[in-house]
């Protein structure tokens, strides 16, 4: 008994020695990189372009008041921009996915069939599908250099209608609605006082993802905004690839990119569990 | 759902009305863009240097000129659909074996390791990070004054810097490096939800009928993970084919070494943003629709059998 | 061939996050009446049992008092946390599930639902590496037993929920284990495939030579199934004993109220020794015991005092003198009548036989109850232990 015991105690302190080093090898592999951003932008340039060394610099301030101050990368400017428009997309998109989602749940009218049946249909459509036209007419009617160009489509966001329906299809019992009717609620109180309330959890998790999603967006803005006062954050740091690496000061350079993902890991670290929980309860059936 | 029919006359139409600010957004901003595109792809319409050619007409002349071979004997939309398949290919089966392996890890009963909501934070951390920065931090990192060269170099692994931005392998293999740090946690995170859906009893019923841990796996497991694994997959490839932001910074929108790393979404970029060729790029989002229209039926097939 | 033997077995599962959560939580958790140590949650504790060969035990109890936990000590599925396990005198603590020689049937069935019934049946066979057309034989006998022939091509999901459980059983039996657990296998049936299936299991035991434990809550399969039974409430054990032993000699109040149905009616009273004899009074009302019950209570020293009294429903008559009781609502079943009363400040039932007549019973209708002699139960104050045992 004590020997079978040893046995399979052994083989489980092996089998869980190797799990840890399994997930602690890719947990490192994905804190390494920011850690060496992390280090790089407390260091001046010289000791940059020298003998690299895991030592953090002094010079972190230094950096963050050169990259703040940059005249050809105006990355404050460019995180104001960023902030405004996942900022706000990030509300249009969480409040009238869930407003569509709502209607196609609760309301019963001769296209709900078909008009659920199309946005989940079109929800896998990549957007780089439509930016050719989307381009051409923004020339046309002289729309670039526009923010709200980049916010009001966020509107419309099938991937979001999809989760919120389905939330609300786990969530929201029918018979809440009727008794809001009864009670006298119209309904458009009732959805925003008592629907929306329901959806809370919901509603946060795609704002955040939202938020992040067109804090990280390269491609459509980087069609549309060449105004330096109008750019986003990503397009700042792309126009940081063309810069002479043997001239340009590399401390700056990492602060410029911590700076892009610093809210993101800000965020991140706040909310993490529930981010997680987001993305299980995202996936394939809820 | 009943109850809702009983008096369909009176509340029909808030239906209408909730989903108006949706539809209007996009059929303005989506639908009509997109019809614009599939339209434009059959005209002449571009610049050359201040000139205004077109639109006119053409058929089906962009694409032919897509799919016909260029100077070099290469039809650069295969070329570009190949270079993202690669690299797609690349990173995406180490992300699904470490992602697998991984979520049996976290859900193992047996091994109940410690700090793993530490660990499931961290290892989906890099899927939030603004992909063009990560890429940039990568070109810095992997740069040939950059601290991997110089760790390298210092460790005797290298004599000299490699400039591995501007070798094919090493470039392809940096992006495909940065797709699976990118998204082996979020795999990781949906496979997990996949087998703790599957009842406990199953798992518990096999190791009583006599399976062993391999067993287990390879006769449970797998099999009622699979319609999740296969849904993932697709979804992935969807996500690869889209693969734009790390390419495009990565190789200065070039798609360096030698047009190795170019991607088919850079090349629509590449039209849209100099020359505003809305013909060809018509034809290259059609396409693009085409591919990624027969992978959603897919998953929307997928998704239906499984309810 | 297959005894089971479990000698002071104890579980304690480790406190984990949610269970210190839920402490500080004012909610009524389910399992609240646990006992948390700082050591962990005691789940099972002081569990001692010889089962003897080819023997049918139940272990019966409300949920949460460890029924299915010691069910999974004995599957393997649950680490023993003290005491022995043995089966055929081999110590099994640390054995694998699948080398113990057992099979469980499932609450939920647990088949496997990509396979087909077929494949279901045949997984643990195949997992042995029996020749095929040993597993084949095999499996068509289990599927002849339990009438499944027809389905053993089909996906569980195109079954119902009684071919499902008859599948589960299969799965069990097709390998011949020494020991079948079943953790409450009808509760996902309905009231009349639940007795029907009730019946099959009594007759399926004629025909499978091996130990059965089977856990449920419901104290009617409890009776009807097991040669033994073992009542568990809070993770300890109540009584073991024959259906007939439980039922009529219950060893305490828990015991009395958990078995029998409608559940016995308890008055608060008091026990009066004369001598050798014994009365039992509630109020005014008193009623002498019979012979057998005097000489347990004289045997056991039992002094006069205060005692919860318990009669069974069928065991009250009504009369002309007696408890005085107040009719509140009836109950007519057929064959006899429940008659909810208050009598003595309590909630009483009544099952009074209607021998064909038809008996009204009207609202605030005032009755008198008379108690049997020998089958009225008294009950220690202090410890709620019976007091004749």
């Amino acid at each position: 008994m004590e020997d079978q015991n040893k046995t399979s105690r052994t083989k489980l302190i092996i089998s869980r020695l190797f799990a840890y080093i399994f997930v602690g090898f890719f947990c490192i592999l994905c804190i390494f990189f920011f850690y060496l951003l992390v280090l790089n932008s407390t260091k001046t340039n010289f000791e940059l372009q020298g003998k690299f060394s895991f030592i953090p610099g002094t010079n972190f301030i230094t950096n963050f008041t050169n990259a703040i101050n940059d005249d050809f990368v105006k990355i404050p400017v460019g995180m104001v921009n960023s902030f405004i428009v996942a900022s706000i997309s990030a509300l249009l998109t969480t409040y009238f996915s869930a407003l569509t989602a709502y209607a196609t749940y609760v309301y019963d009218f001769k296209l709900k069939k078909l008009v659920t049946t199309f946005i989940i249909g079109v929800m896998m459509i990549p957007s780089q599908v439509s930016a050719a036209g989307f381009v051409q007419l923004a020339f046309k009617f002289g729309l670039t250099n526009k923010l709200w160009v980049l916010i009001i489509p966020s509107i419309a966001a099938p991937a979001v209608y999809f989760y919120m329906k389905q939330y609300l299809e786990a969530t929201l019992p029918l018979e809440m609605i009727e008794a809001a009717r009864i009670d006298g609620s119209s309904e458009f109180a009732t959805f925003n006082r008592i629907v929306l309330p329901i959806m809370k959890p919901a509603v946060a998790v795609q704002m955040i993802f939202s938020f992040v999603g067109s804090w990280n967006n390269f491609f459509l803005p980087g069609l549309l905004l060449t105004e330096p006062e109008l750019k986003t954050v990503p397009i700042m740091i792309s126009q940081l690839r063309s810069a002479d690496f043997a001239k340009f000061d590399l401390g700056k350079l990492y602060m410029f990119i911590l700076l892009a993902i610093l809210p993101v890991v800000v965020v991140y670290l706040l909310l993490s569990k529930f981010i997680i929980k987001g993305v299980t309860s995202g996936s394939v059936k809820g | 759902m009943k109850k809702g029919k009983q008096q369909p006359i009176s509340y029909a139409k808030w239906g209408y009305i909730f989903i108006i600010p949706f539809f209007v957004v996009y059929i303005i901003f989506t639908l009509y863009p997109q019809i614009l595109t599939f339209y434009n792809s059959f005209f002449e319409n571009y610049k050359e240097g201040l000139t205004q050619v077109g639109p006119n007409f053409v058929g089906l002349d962009n694409y032919i000129q897509l799919l016909s071979p260029g100077s070099d004997g290469t039809i650069d939309i295969f070329k570009y659909f190949g270079n993202t398949m690669i690299m797609w290919i690349a990173g995406a089966i180490p992300q699904f074996v470490v992602a697998l392996l991984l979520a049996l890890i976290f859900t193992s009963s047996r091994l109940k390791l410690k700090g793993q909501g530490f660990a499931k934070a961290v290892i989906y951390m890099p899927n939030l990070i603004m992909a063009s920065a990560f890429a940039m931090l990568f070109f810095s990192l992997f740069s040939t004054v950059g601290p991997i060269n110089k760790m390298l170099i210092d460790s005797g692994i290298l004599d000299k810097a490699i400039d591995f931005a501007s070798i094919k392998i090493t470039a392809r293999g940096l992006v495909a490096v940065m797709n699976f740090i990118m998204w082996f946690g979020n795999t990781t995170i949906v496979l997990m939800a996949g087998i703790m859906g599957i009842d406990e009893a199953l798992f518990e019923s096999a190791r009583i009928d006599g399976a062993t841990s391999t067993h287990v796996f390879t006769d449970i497991t797998l099999p009622l993970l699979r319609p999740i694994l296969v849904y993932v997959m697709i979804t992935s490839l969807i996500g690869g084919l889209q693969m734009f932001d790390v390419p495009q910074v990565l190789s200065k929108g070039v798609g360096m070494p030698d047009r190795s790393t170019f991607t088919v979404v850079m090349y629509l970029n590449n039209y849209l943003g100099g020359s505003k060729n809305y013909g060809m790029a018509g034809a290259i989002s059609v396409i693009l629709f085409v591919i990624t229209g027969i992978l959603s039926i897919l998953v929307f097939k997928l998704m239906k059998k499984e309810d | 061939m297959a005894k089971v033997q479990l000698k002071n077995i104890k579980k304690v599962y480790p406190l984990t996050e949610d269970i210190k959560k839920k402490k500080k939580d004012d909610k009524p958790a389910k399992k609240i009446n646990l006992q948390i140590t700082p050591e962990g949650v005691v789940a099972v504790q002081e569990f001692n049992i010889d089962i003897k060969d080819k023997e049918f035990i139940v272990l019966v109890g409300p949920s949460g008092c460890g029924k299915s936990t010691t069910l999974r000590m004995v599957a393997g599925l649950e680490e023993i946390t003290s005491g022995e396990l043995l089966i055929d005198d081999v110590v099994m603590n640390y054995v694998e599930p699948k080398d113990r020689d057992i099979a469980m049937v499932f609450q939920n069935y647990a088949l496997y639902p990509h396979m087909t019934v077929f494949d279901n049946i045949a997984y643990s066979l195949r997992l042995k590496r029996l020749p095929k057309a040993e597993i084949e034989k095999k499996v068509y006998e289990a599927a002849d037993i339990l009438d499944i022939r027809e389905y053993l091509n089909r996906k569980p999901k195109n079954l119902s929920g009684g071919q499902r459980q008859r599948v589960a059983i299969g799965r069990a039996i097709v390998r011949n284990p020494k020991v079948l657990l079943m953790d409450e296998p009808l509760s996902n049936l309905d009231a009349k495939l639940r007795n029907q299936m009730r019946a099959e299991i009594i007759k399926l035991r004629e025909k499978i030579n091996t130990t059965f434990i089977y856990v449920t809550h419901d104290q009617t399969e409890a009776m009807t199934l097991g040669d033994r039974i073992v009542v568990m409430k809070d993770g300890y054990i109540q009584q073991i004993g024959t259906p007939q032993d439980v039922f009529n000699h219950p060893a305490n109040l828990f015991v009395a109220g958990f078995i029998g149905s409608p559940r016995m009616n308890i008055f608060d009273g008091q026990l009066v020794r004369n001598g050798n004899s014994y009365q039992v009074k509630i109020g005014d009302y008193a009623c002498a015991l019979s012979e057998k019950k005097c000489a347990r209570l004289v045997a056991n020293n039992v002094a006069s005092q205060d005692v919860y009294i318990g009669a069974r429903p069928d065991h009250i008559e009504l009369s002309e003198t007696g408890l005085e009781a107040i009719v509140d609502v009836t109950e007519l079943m057929g064959s006899d009548i429940h008659v909810h009363m208050i009598a003595a400040d309590k909630d009483t039932i009544v099952i009074v036989p209607t021998n064909g007549e038809s008996l009204l019973f009207n609202k605030k209708d005032k009755l008198n109850l008379k108690l049997v002699p020998n089958t009225i139960h008294v009950f220690s104050k202090e410890t709620e232990k019976n007091l004749e045992w």
